[in-house]
């Protein structure tokens, strides 16, 4: 509440198509509630307070821009595809195919520890959402240590001295000391964690539990104990009958080819024409049946719950998982604190990201996991103005909003373009929301310089000479706010004023003499969270021209080399101002 | 990070590092600036823990070679921040104990769990190019990449890798060995990834502006 930070966020155009009924094939979606938007769509104004406003405004650093489109692409715009797969921790690189065999977790850890162990102090990689009964903080990922357990608990750090000291090992968390041997856990020696822990865990059997990818039928006879080997076994007895029932359109194939592949296509074609057809009349000889034994990945639910009941009697709040020790151990399904186990970490990935209406790369890392250059980053921060706010009189004392005062805050716009950008804003005159506040922008239009050449040292040289001037001009003139005026220019930015009239939260009936007839019933709940922040709804327009794109190369010969190319762009952001102080 | 400050507050080197007279440089020859670097008042750097125990291999080598904190160009080191090469108790080799404890730093916290067999070592402490370290943080890590920024109040325990481009948030506490991989945004006691640090997020990690608005005569920093 004590300190604001003043934030502009800005709104992808993606969410115009999805909201408004601006879609491509000018059919009205069935979902569009307000008709008037659709006709006259200029007059809608934007809610940053709506609940579908909160997915579509992005702070700029987090936006891209396509430059092929020339448009902003946000996060949830883009379609994305993985580059590398690594662990986080030690940074190995895990290939695809491995991927698909041993899951998203990091199983293989011979080479990672090979790796760990060249390190300094033995640092391991498995690394546990160590489960502790008397902390409830440890469900997250971090480091810890494969160290022999030692008599005296001082000595912990000291054992692993001599290449390899016979077992048993524990793990260790470095941050709360807690180590696996609280849980029973030990080790016979620091190689294949993941596999010994699999045999603590389940006994040696491993083919009960342990997921590889062929769910072929000659493991169908053991039975499956965990979530994951249960839906492989359930897919598996599926695949089958559908198999035996309809030879040769059998679902199965689908998991394996996707359904792009023509194969797949022809297989569902046949699965929904081909009784009908009468070409192959089906013989009803087999018929389908529900997994009913336990290989066959079927179980009964336990619907007896006492035991559970009386687990938590016994040991309260406590002794239960917390809700982020409950997500990151799904797979476990781990309801009480003694049954949390240590898990692998989960596996992180580069991304690139691809524009979704043409298609291009916008944004495509290294692809190796130590380089963090980028092959292509086309962020929006280079080709959209930035705006940042700061008050113009900085107000002495908490930094609220006085309610019905007005403020000046100074808007400050710079240009990262290489060409002038004329800049056009709108904001509704009174924000929106139960507590409407005046706004006013004191210069709606304005242009900003180009951006110079980046040159360091022409940077450093220039600017002292430009400020000065700044200074000397900003003296001569009485330096007020004034309509149809910029504050100040600089030589790729400008600022302008914006005042405001914040509105007092009190929450009131409005007189009775104002209201009408078909009035709605005023809201008068109480004050809700984040509703007194002074947000502003802005337009922007931006209009400059550009060299023209090359886009098409024989095009573009032919043109005149020089050709401008008059741009535009424009979106709405929401601007946060300050909090307004509940007098 | 008070701006108007009295002339001659800071010691400007040729490289360009800015010391403040205030600053606490324990040990300095153990202790490398790459340039550019600020070091605000009250900052700490315990350049006297160097390595103590030479790999039995190679003979010990001339003491001035032996770098306790190196840091690159363009950090910044905030008011009260301490850097703090880590230890640990080293192994396979035998030493007696007068040898093992470091005669410069007898208040050790490892030393009370010297025994005849071992000996306890520092390893130096690294930070990359444009590394900013927040008021009141210490660090302890073994490596720190570039283009970092560690927020205030912040722990980073001994050992731990902070990779490139790596946000870590006010008041987290890094526990010792953790990695932190590049573009990782860091929060929580103990410390875990919160998020992702966005393509366009990069420049903000340049500390050349900062850079510019601290010394004998600060310039306000750029629109």
């Amino acid at each position: 509440m004590a300190s604001f930070t003043p934030y502009t966020y800005i709104q992808c155009p993606c969410h115009d198509s999805t909201s408004q009924s601006r879609t491509a094939d000018d059919a009205p979606p069935p979902t569009t509630t307000l008709p008037e938007l659709s006709e006259n769509d200029d007059d809608h104004a934007f809610d940053p307070r709506a609940h579908r406003s909160t997915f579509s405004l992005y702070p700029l650093e987090h936006l891209l821009y396509c430059d092929v489109c020339h448009q902003i692409r946000c996060p949830r715009c883009v379609t994305e595809e993985l580059v590398t797969i690594y662990c986080p921790n030690c940074l190995f690189e895990v290939g695809t195919s491995s991927l698909k065999t041993e899951g998203n977790r990091l199983t293989s850890d011979y080479l990672h520890l090979n790796k760990s162990l060249t390190a300094a102090n033995r640092t391991l990689t498995l690394d546990a959402h160590v489960a502790v009964s008397n902390a409830r903080y440890v469900s997250a990922p971090w480091p810890s240590k494969l160290s022999k357990p030692p008599p005296d608990p001082t000595l912990l750090s000291a054992d692993s001295a001599t290449p390899i000291p016979p077992g048993p090992w524990v793990l260790t968390c470095s941050y709360c000391h807690w180590n696996s041997s609280e849980i029973g856990v030990k080790f016979d020696k620091p190689q294949g964690i993941f596999g010994q822990l699999q045999k603590l865990r389940y006994g040696e059997d491993q083919s009960k539990h342990v997921v590889s990818g062929d769910t072929s039928p000659t493991k169908t006879d053991s039975v499956p104990e965990t979530n994951k080997a249960r839906f492989a076994a359930l897919k598996s007895f599926y695949g089958s009958q559908t198999v035996g029932a309809n030879p040769g359109a059998g679902l199965s194939g689908l998991g394996d080819y996707g359904l792009n592949s023509p194969g797949a296509l022809t297989r569902i074609m046949s699965i929904y024409s081909g009784n009908i057809n009468g070409l192959k009349p089906k013989t009803k000889s087999s018929v389908m049946r529900e997994a009913d034994s336990p290989n066959e990945g079927f179980q009964l639910s336990d619907l007896d719950e006492g035991a559970a009941i009386s687990q938590l009697r016994r040991d309260g709040w406590d002794g239960t998982v917390t809700g982020d020790q409950a997500k990151t151990q799904v797979e476990e399904g781990a309801q009480f604190a003694d049954q949390l186990w240590p898990i692998p970490y989960l596996l992180r990935a580069k991304r690139s990201k691809r524009c979704p209406v043409c298609r291009h790369i916008i944004s495509k890392p290294e692809s190796k996991v130590s380089n963090t250059r980028w092959r292509i980053r086309l962020i929006a921060n280079n080709s959209i103005p930035s705006i940042s706010i700061k008050p113009l009189n900085p107000p002495p004392g908490s930094g609220l909003l006085k309610p019905l005062q007005p403020a000046h805050f100074l808007l400050t716009f710079k240009n990262p373009l290489f060409d002038d950008v004329k800049v056009t804003l709108a904001t509704p005159a009174t924000t929106p929301g139960r507590f409407a506040s005046r706004v006013t922008v004191l210069c709606p239009e304005f242009q900003i310089d180009a951006n110079p050449d980046n040159d360091m040292y022409l940077d450093d040289v220039l600017k002292d000479g430009e400020k000065e001037r700044q200074r000397r001009r900003g003296d001569e003139g009485i330096h007020q706010a004034e309509a149809g005026k910029i504050w100040e220019r600089g030589r790729n930015w400008v600022s302008i004023i914006v005042e405001v009239i914040p509105s007092s939260l009190r929450i009131e009936p409005p007189p009775a003499i104002l209201v009408k007839d078909g009035d709605p019933e005023p809201d008068l709940s109480p004050l809700r969270e984040d509703e007194d922040v002074l947000e502003i709804p802005m337009f922007v327009r931006l209009e400059w021209e550009s060299e023209a794109s090359h886009d098409q190369v024989g095009a573009a010969t032919s043109r005149e080399k020089d050709a401008k190319e008059k741009r535009e762009l424009a979106y709405w952001c929401a601007i946060g101002i300050g909090r307004i102080s509940q007098e | 990070m008070s701006r108007k400050q009295v002339k001659g507050e800071y010691i400007e080197t040729d490289t360009g590092n800015k010391v403040a007279r205030k600053a606490v440089l324990v040990g300095t020859q153990h202790i490398m600036l790459g340039g550019k670097t600020v070091i605000q008042a009250e900052v700490m750097i315990r350049g006297d823990l160097a390595r103590t125990a030479q790999p039995s291999s190679t003979p010990s080598a001339a003491p001035s070679s032996n770098t306790a904190v190196a840091i690159g160009r363009y950090c910044f080191l905030s008011k009260g921040c301490c850097l703090r090469p880590p230890g640990r108790i080293y192994k396979g080799f035998v030493h007696s104990i007068t040898q093992s404890l470091s005669p410069v730093n007898p208040l050790a916290p490892h030393a009370a769990t010297i025994t005849v067999v071992q000996s306890f070592t520092y390893l130096p402490l690294r930070l990359g190019d444009h590394v900013f370290v927040g008021e009141g943080t210490v660090v302890q890590a073994a490596t720190v990449g570039s283009h970092v920024h560690i927020g205030q109040n912040v722990v980073v325990g001994e050992f731990a890798i902070i990779k490139d481009y790596v946000r870590v948030l006010d008041g987290t506490v890094v526990p010792p060995n953790m990695v932190i991989p590049s573009f990782s945004v860091v929060a929580g006691q103990p410390a875990r990834v919160v998020g992702e640090v966005p393509e366009g997020g990069h420049e903000a990690f340049e500390l050349r502006e900062l850079y510019k608005t601290i010394g004998n005569n600060p310039q306000p920093l750029p629109v």
